[in-house]
């Protein structure tokens, strides 16, 4: 009985929670038996008293009120900070589940940057009858202003955040990629710095494999688009600022990387088409913008002509390719949901490789029989708008009521592009502490792909967690909390 | 650097001092209360006027208390240099500047708001807990500066730190300074000799200066020893003169800083009307409050020289390599 989880132990597990449901979990198999690789983990928690880890759990919370790491709710206006709801139990997956995974991602990036770039140059894949063109007319995130234009090394999306789920019968889809301002990386390093502080003797027994090379990874993606020539080009990480949801992120990967940390109004676009900082001796040349605010606010002269947060003639001078801008403005073309169900294609047509990571089928609302389709499965499918983000206006049909879907159907037939719908998964779960036992929680986890020069994804990524029992939604701005991520090197069992 | 984050250094900096000289300024004129004699008028409202806050503050309360005076003071957010607000307006500025400072400096900074909100509130009900709470806010801004001092690079961001701390801890010795023109004391008090010393006496504590004062000067705390020790003192780290050294000493270091400067040698110069013979209370306010703008021109000239780039100005290379 030694692996098996007993009422005796002290780390109680709520049974009639974990019993009642079907979903895989990721920690346990169906018998409540630690699966492998969370083995040590496991051990370790059973030599931890009850009062011991509630109280390292204590120290967790002070530690993150300490070190300030919070984010902001849209509703909650003036209050900026919210502490970072963080779950101490971690997130397991061995090394050899990962490798395959990871690959699948840095295919699937190729691949999106290879059609970004074909999207607003030659439009190959369009006329050759692959992607249709009426899915790129209806596109909110093509911009007309990048036409023409080939960054370096022909990459439009730097950086990458791919949403993966684990469904029923285990089998890890990815659920969206994030290619316009992703973010939660920072959360994924402060994770594993607070698991670190506050349970370093884990870190001895179990080969957890590190995550916190991702700074100078980011500063190499960035560095190798400077378009002048020398070591040390001028980076900068341009915020909106403080009210911004992610501003701890921006200041956080500045300092991690010795990058500027600017606003708007700290930039200028000379007469020369160069982007220059304002500094306290004059200007000076910046050579690389990580831009953290959308497209339509970089450029007053191109996009929103009332934006605050941007640099007047900032496009300018990116065609003019004096200033490297990542994620380039127009990326976002394939940050799309009814983009997203032609990605296996165009991995196909790209790359003539079959996708390793699987999509989510889904039925897009623009072809008449596939609306038809969803119309008559409201209530067993999931709804998305082609271009939220952030888990806003989307519809899960088994758990909305008639009147919702009453709602959702009008919205679909009065714009069938902007919809489109998957059927629901039953996304895996893991325990998590919830009032002193652990219960099982929803999660997904977001790995971060970097392309430039070269292809980097992070060591596991960014878990985020549903604390609410039963809930689904695990965004950050709707209330989501996160755990530490473990790829971990199984020792050989002897 | 950036020319914001340069101002926001310097206002940090700023802030910070504010909020440990307003702590300080508390806790003396709460202990020099304690032992003026019945009859003399030394009131909390006095506290308002020297921090030049006292039209704010009716707008804001009917009763100038203790207790109003002392929310007003602490915790009030509604005014920008209320404890609370310091500190808070200062965390901000760390937020933007976590790429310069040291990264433990954020956590300090971080505690000392997390410390104040919880008990600043406390602070302006009980005596007792105020001198507690308010202490402890001084010894954890003294956290924050020994950090600053010990673990992070002396550079450019570092005279910025610098400048800001030392223009406001001048501004609130002159403040301080004034805070006796506004107390009365009826002069048939037969310890009328007493309470004026004292009163001085509060003075000197409320800049931590008593210590230093009886060694330097080994004398009576009397008026003017005590007006040519706050300004003209070389080693004492609070006296006018040695604040305007620390700022000199700065620009030195910081290129183009020609004009700011001569403003600082400007307000130095002007110290010496502060110390005529014979001043009376009435003149030495005005002095003080030609010192004052002296200092808002110190102020003024970093502000143009160094906080707003324009077109036109841009740097060489040589310039961008003194930035790194």
């Amino acid at each position: 009985m030694l692996n098996t989880w007993s009422k005796e132990q002290i780390m109680e597990i709520s049974l009639s929670e974990y019993k009642s449901i079907t979903a895989y979990d990721e920690l346990f198999d169906t018998n409540l038996r630690p699966r492998s690789a969370a083995q040590p983990l496991f051990d370790y928690l059973n030599s931890l008293d009850a009062n011991e880890l509630l109280a390292r759990r204590q120290a967790v919370e002070a530690n993150i009120m300490a070190m300030g790491i919070t984010f902001t709710i849209y509703s909650e206006a003036g209050n900026i900070d919210r502490a970072w709801p963080f779950d101490v139990i971690p997130r397991v997956m061995s090394r050899t589940e990962w490798d395959p995974i990871q690959e699948g991602l840095k295919q699937r990036l190729t691949a999106l940057n290879l059609f970004i770039n074909d999207l607003y140059n030659k439009q190959q894949i369009i006329k050759d009858g692959v992607f249709p063109r009426e899915v790129l007319e209806g596109s909110v995130n093509f911009r007309p202003q990048c036409v023409g234009v080939t960054p370096r090394f022909g990459v439009w999306a730097h950086i990458c955040g791919t949403d993966l789920v684990r469904d029923r019968d285990g089998t890890v889809y990815v659920l969206e990629d994030n290619l316009r301002v992703p973010s939660g990386v920072s959360y994924m390093l402060e994770n594993r710095q607070i698991m670190k502080r506050i349970f370093p003797e884990v870190f001895r027994t179990t080969s957890i494999l590190p995550v916190d090379d991702y700074p100078t990874q980011l500063y190499q993606t960035l560095a190798a688009l400077s378009p002048r020539p020398g070591d040390q080009p001028v980076i900068a990480v341009l915020t909106p600022g403080i009210y911004n949801s992610a501003y701890f992120e921006h200041s956080y990967l500045a300092q991690q990387m010795g990058a500027h940390l600017v606003e708007g109004q700290d930039l200028l676009v000379g007469t020369d088409d160069r982007v220059y900082m304002k500094n306290i001796f004059g200007l000076q040349q910046v050579d690389v913008i990580y831009r953290r605010i959308d497209d339509h606010f970089l450029d007053p002269e191109v996009f929103s002509p009332d934006s605050m947060l941007g640099v007047p003639g900032l496009m300018r001078a990116w065609r003019n390719g004096n200033v490297g801008i990542a994620n380039a403005p127009g990326a976002g073309v394939a940050d799309d949901k009814v983009v997203y169900a032609f990605v296996p294609q165009i991995i196909r047509y790209y790359l003539d490789q079959d996708p390793i990571l699987a999509n989510v089928p889904s039925y897009l609302c623009m072809y008449p029989d596939q609306c038809e389709h969803v119309l008559k499965n409201l209530d067993k499918l999931v709804v998305k708008p082609a271009n939220e983000s952030g888990g806003y206006g989307m519809m899960i049909g088994p758990r909305a009521d008639e009147t919702e879907r009453v709602k959702f159907a009008e919205l679909i037939r009065a714009n069938p592009r902007n919809y489109m719908a998957q059927p629901t998964l039953e996304i895996s779960t893991a325990p998590t502490l919830v009032d002193g036992k652990l219960a099982p929680r929803h999660l997904d986890l977001r790995p971060f792909i970097l392309q430039s020069d070269k292809l980097y994804v992070t060591t596991g990524g960014l878990t985020r967690v549903a604390l609410r029992q039963g809930s689904l939604v695990v965004n950050s701005s709707q209330g989501g909390g996160s755990k530490d991520t473990w790829i971990v090197e199984e020792m050989p069992s002897c | 650097m950036l020319a914001r984050a340069a101002q926001n250094l310097y206002w940090m900096a700023r802030y910070l001092e504010r909020a440990e000289n307003t702590a300080r300024l508390i806790n003396s004129t709460t202990d020099v209360l304690l032992d003026l004699p019945q009859g003399a008028t030394l009131g909390w409202d006095t506290l308002i006027k020297a921090v030049g806050l006292d039209e704010s503050f009716s707008k804001r309360y009917s009763q100038a208390n203790e207790d109003s005076i002392m929310r007003f003071m602490i915790e009030d957010e509604q005014n920008p240099s209320s404890i609370l607000s310091c500190v808070k307006y200062a965390r901000e500025n760390t937020r933007t500047l976590r790429e310069l400072l040291p990264e433990d400096l954020w956590e300090c900074i971080n505690s000392l708001y997390l410390y104040l909100r919880a008990n600043a509130n406390q602070a302006t009900t009980s005596r007792r807990e105020r001198y507690l709470v308010l202490n402890n806010v001084i010894a954890k801004r003294h956290a924050i500066v020994g950090l600053i001092s010990g673990v992070m690079a002396h550079d450019l961001a570092y005279q910025f730190i610098r400048l800001g701390r030392n223009i406001e801890r001048a501004d609130m010795t002159t403040r301080i300074l004034d805070i006796n023109f506004a107390v009365s004391i009826p002069k048939d008090i037969a310890l009328y000799e007493m309470s004026i010393e004292r009163l001085w006496m509060s003075t000197l504590k409320a800049l931590s200066a008593y210590q230093t004062y009886r060694r330097r000067k080994a004398v009576h705390v009397s008026s003017k020893n005590v007006i040519d020790f706050l300004i003209n003192d070389e080693h004492f780290p609070r006296s006018l003169l040695y604040c305007l050294n620390e700022m000199e000493s700065c620009l030195r270091v910081v290129p183009f800083s020609d004009t700011v400067l001569n403003t600082v040698r400007n307000s130095k110069a002007g110290l010496q009307r502060l110390l005529s013979d014979n001043l009376h209370n009435g003149e030495l306010h005005e002095l003080l409050d030609l010192t004052q703008k002296d200092l808002g021109e110190i102020n003024a000239a970093l502000n143009k020289q160094y906080f707003h780039a324009k077109v036109g100005q841009q740097q060489s290379q040589s310039d961008a390599e003194m930035v790194q």
